[in-house]
């Protein structure tokens, strides 16, 4: 059995990108994932590539994702995500806390 | 990520890899090899049909702490038991290399101020060992970090920090035993055969991997202590994790030999005597080692907070 690889891309309503470079965020754990978030020129659109064993579920991602692409105006970013069969609720937040992390003001 | 004051001041236990690895140096000063963007992902995984991870389960660098330069290798439990396989256990000898190179550049470059310049190995297990996806190359990796241990002895010091969920097991056991010098908090563990297995292969008579407190005092660090299989005992803090190692950083090279537990005639000898003792003895269980080397009643030590056991605690006197 071999991975899947998905991809998606997705338009924002008002698209803004992250403020730094690129953030990365989770382990890659039995029912979780970890996110890989860069800022990219893509004329304001999300890209979106996600690598996981479980099959059957292509229209669920792009549900989630584009939620969440939806619901925080995320634009000119790629998203890339490592997962192993995290719940769409797991994704939605780890999604969530990686935005967050990519818009942390450095730390002291 | 928590800023690192508030690093320092959280659980070892509960940290991810990368927070460990930042939190084992200074604030500001870790510089990260093969980052997650740079995509080292294990190619072997995605032909089984198993998730991969951009750093491979294992983050490497390079931080200071004061004027030593400290390498740093950090294993992340989470990702299929932190085991070791071809990406990750690249890194990791790669890294001790790098440690080695710096050392003899250092010498060059400061002859006069070496010892405060110093570099540092900490190496952060969280494994169950080999990656059974990729054995010969993880087997091999575990005998190249061995090697590269062997080769940076008498010259810079290399630290196992043991204080993660998934302990210290399989071959990296091993490797841990072969370091310079042990830290541990009450709530790491080192061992070979994890007691999962030993209760699969033996039976529940044997080891009741489902009883923690027979696990924790069998493999856990106050047990380690004692047995002197650990240099250092500290709370479950990262701080306090970095505390020994800045101390460790200006200890010498001659102090650190002297925290060995293998590697020379005299420390065969040492460890065959105690073989020797434990087959006339014949121990029940770990507290029977502890009642022998002193402690009147070994039941309370488990109970005790870390300071407290310190105090009160007696361990096997080296010879």
């Amino acid at each position: 059995m071999a991975l899947t690889t998905l991809e998606f891309e997705f338009k924002a309503d008002s698209p803004k990108s992250i403020a730094k470079e690129w953030s990365h965020l989770g382990v890659t754990g039995s029912g979780d994932l970890e996110v890989l978030m860069e800022k990219k020129d893509l004329d304001g659109k999300t890209k979106a590539k996600v690598i996981t064993p479980v099959v059957g579920f292509d229209a669920i991602w792009e549900k989630m994702i584009n939620k969440f692409v939806m619901e925080n105006n995320v634009g000119d970013v790629s998203i890339e995500i490592n997962d192993d069969n995290a719940t769409p609720i797991v994704v939605y937040m780890r999604l969530r806390q990686a935005l967050a992390e990519a818009n942390a003001k450095e730390a002291e | 990520m928590k800023n690192w004051k508030k690093l320092e001041e959280s659980s070892f236990l509960d940290a991810n890899a990368r927070e460990r690895a930042l939190g084992m140096v200074d604030a500001g000063t870790f510089t990260e090899f093969l980052n997650p963007r740079d995509r080292f992902v294990s190619p072997h995984l995605p032909v089984l049909g198993t998730a991969v991870e951009f750093d491979d389960g294992t983050v490497t660098g390079v931080g200071l702490i004061g004027k030593h330069p400290v390498f740093v290798v950090s294993m992340e439990g989470k990702f299929i038991g932190g085991s070791i396989g071809e990406v990750n256990g690249g890194k990791m000898v790669a890294t001790l290399r790098l440690a080695e190179k710096a050392a003899a550049q250092i010498k060059v470059a400061h002859p006069d101020e070496y010892s405060e310049r110093r570099p540092l190995v900490a190496i952060s297990f969280e494994t169950g060992g080999v990656r059974l996806h990729e054995a010969n190359a993880g087997l091999l990796a575990h005998a190249e970090v061995m090697d590269a241990f062997q080769d940076c002895r008498h010259k810079l010091p290399i630290v196992a920090v043991v204080g993660s969920k998934v302990g210290c097991f399989g071959g990296m056991g091993f490797v841990a035993a072969a370091t310079d010098v042990i830290v541990m908090s009450e709530e790491g563990r080192i061992g070979l055969t994890g007691p999962e297995v030993i209760e699969q292969e033996m039976g529940k008579e044997e080891f009741d991997a489902s009883n923690k407190a027979l696990v924790y005092r069998t493999t856990g660090g106050k047990q380690k202590y004692i047995m002197q299989d650990c240099n250092y005992l500290v709370e479950d803090r990262i701080s306090d994790f970095y505390g020994v190692l800045a101390k460790v950083a200006d200890l010498s090279m001659d102090e650190i030999e002297g925290m060995r537990r293998i590697g020379s005639l005299k420390l065969v000898q040492e460890q065959m005597g105690l073989v020797k003792l434990v087959g006339e003895m014949q121990p029940k269980d770990a507290m029977d080692m502890w009642k022998y080397y002193g402690n009147e009643n070994p039941a309370t030590l488990p109970e005790l907070s870390t300071a407290e056991f310190l105090k009160v605690v007696k361990r096997r006197v080296r010879n």
